[in-house]
């Protein structure tokens, strides 16, 4: 079907519209985080940037704890992806390559954790945690992201080992190999896209999670950069300039990570709702 | 029967596969949700004030002085409105975000990529992004506002209660829309095009085929996501409690945000418990719902 002009125009206004709504408040405070302070209080704000400074930046590196709570966050987050993938990869695996008694039954229940509101287990887990002398421990942090993504990354490997083929399986089998050299020999290396997405949920769940760590955590030395951030916003009432900062280099890892497999993630994500 | 015999024994070989595959995942999940789900259960019917001391059986007492509290009903009222609010505004917004990236134009690919951004930022930066550009000192809306005359002074969009709920919406609404509309874009995608077609060559208008065709064979994806949606946009915390606190004047106060308050601020741990079960039971069942309409069928194999 080809396009009319006044269809065309109507969708080229709808895209802009779109773009600034998901682009405009982030290149705002990404420019605004290297304008000078009187810049950025300014009551005639600029779209681009007319001065330029790093101090903002500096302050934030160098005059507080930001940098613990940024080094606290990667290996949080890194180990929770890690163990994330690995119950993911293995647990859907069997949900839907494998027929075993109750499994529709299991599946569902995990589904429903994905919905689980975390509210309603932070005061048993918090005690549990203090029993187990794990409160102030980035281990706990570690434990209870992975509960929360787990849910969801399961449900997300569904497509892609869809989209393997029984038959390299069966024929794998058939050559003796036993199920685990299939898995991970054949089905592994062939799912390695849904691997990537389930990562960049599992790192990006755990970058950007707040109760629990407010909780859990209670010394500045083990912070993660969400309740370290949420404390300097406190403690320095009005300094934009080091929020704006500290708001860019929070989001960097998380643009370089989706730059590199976000197509995939998509996809994973999309494909995943399929019936 | 040999061969019947064969078949039994590889079957078992496959469940005892699948049940090692399985069993890490299901422990965890037990020990780190299922038990202190029974935890709460059991301080709901104590009287535990402070995390760590004991308490003593008071039966269903916790449940009726909470059912009886005006704040836990004002709570529950506020969070219907927070969630029907961003079903709606949600809902909207990617519907209409999905019809256009559904359309073919250069860098196509890139936009329906980049789309979840919003979603995948962490939220404590949509928290700085939205505090700064709401500012009423600076900021980027009250001047941009004040430029376009629409108002004469900055606006403090949380300083009352019906703006900063609204404003909070808003917010959180932005931050999912993408996520659904991806949702909806795959449910569009599986439209048959030739549907479109025949109707379009028996002469039906763009707004007829939408209703008649697309709104129709979209339903099933709609109504799954949208109880997905409410049992997400519930659970949110750290939006809300970053933002306002639950203020101005409690205009804010979600459940959530009232069961953090009582269990951490108020020091009545066993009343928080029983609020928590209550939520609990009232947002499983919807998930059932929801989660009948997820799980695979036969499809699996």
């Amino acid at each position: 079907m080809r396009r009319s002009v006044a269809i065309t125009l109507a969708l080229a206004v709808a895209l802009a519209v779109l773009a600034i709504l998901v682009i405009l408040p982030f290149w705002w405070v990404m420019s605004s985080s290297v304008k000078a302070t009187s810049e950025i209080v300014s009551t005639s704000p600029t779209m681009f940037p007319r001065s330029f400074t790093l101090e903002h930046f500096e302050k934030l590196l160098g005059g507080s704890d930001f940098p613990r709570f940024l080094f606290n966050s990667v290996i949080v987050s890194l180990a929770s992806m890690a163990l994330t993938v690995a119950f993911a990869v293995l647990a859907g695996y069997a949900f839907f390559r494998l027929r075993f008694p109750g499994r529709d039954l299991l599946y569902r229940a995990i589904l429903l954790a994905y919905a689980f509101p975390g509210i309603v287990v932070l005061t048993p887990l918090y005690g549990m945690m203090s029993a187990a002398g794990l409160i102030d421990n980035p281990l706990a942090l570690v434990i209870v992201n992975v509960t929360f993504a787990v849910p969801f990354a399961i449900w997300m490997m569904r497509a892609f080992l869809a989209a393997v083929p029984v038959e390299i399986e069966e024929a794998a089998r058939l050559d003796g190999a036993s199920r685990l050299i299939v898995l991970r020999r054949i089905v592994l290396p062939l799912i390695a896209p849904g691997v990537a997405s389930v990562a960049i949920f599992a790192f990006v769940s755990s970058w950007t999670e707040y109760l629990f760590a407010s909780v859990l955590i209670q010394t500045d030395a083990h912070k993660t950069i969400p309740v370290g951030l949420a404390g300097i916003i406190g403690q320095y009432q009005v300094d934009w300039g080091l929020m704006l900062a500290g708001a860019t280099i929070t989001t960097l890892p998380v643009l370089a990570l989706f730059a590199v497999i976000g197509r995939y993630f998509v996809a994973g994500l999309t494909a995943g709702a399929i019936k | 029967m040999p061969i019947r015999r064969s078949q039994r024994l590889a079957a078992r070989r496959e469940a005892a596969f699948a049940a090692l595959l399985v069993a890490p995942v299901l422990a965890w999940l037990g020990a780190t949700l299922l038990y202190p789900l029974a935890v709460s259960l059991a301080l709901s019917v104590e009287n535990v004030r402070v995390i760590g001391s004991v308490g003593r059986f008071v039966g269903l007492d916790n449940y009726l002085s909470v059912l009886g509290s005006a704040a836990f009903w004002l709570a529950l009222g506020r969070s219907v409105v927070w969630v029907v609010g961003n079903a709606v505004v949600q809902t909207a917004l990617a519907m209409a975000a999905a019809l256009v990236l559904e359309q073919s134009f250069p860098g196509v690919r890139i936009a329906r990529t980049w789309i979840v951004l919003t979603w995948i930022v962490p939220t404590i930066v949509i928290v700085i992004v939205w505090r700064w550009l709401l500012s009423t000192s600076g900021g980027m809306i009250n001047p941009l506002l004040i430029a376009l005359g629409v108002i004469r002074e900055p606006v403090g969009f949380f300083s009352t209660p019906a703006s900063a709920m609204a404003t909070l919406i808003l917010i959180n609404s932005w931050r999912w829309f993408p996520f659904i509309a991806v949702m909806l874009l795959a449910g569009l995608q599986r439209i048959p095009g030739e549907l479109y077609e025949a109707a379009a060559l028996d002469g039906a208008s763009r707004f007829a085929r939408f209703r008649r065709i697309t709104l129709p064979l979209l339903q099933p994806t709609l109504f799954v996501l949208t109880v997905i949606g409410t049992l997400l946009s519930f659970n949110v915390f750290d939006i809300v409690w970053l933002l306002t606190g639950g203020g101005p004047a409690n205009a804010t106060t979600t459940l959530p945000i009232l069961i953090y308050r009582t269990a951490f601020k108020g020091y009545r741990l066993s009343e928080a418990a029983a609020m928590s079960v209550v939520a609990t039971v009232l947002l499983m069942g919807l998930a059932l719902i929801a989660v009948r309409t997820l799980a695979p069928r036969e499809e699996a194999r």
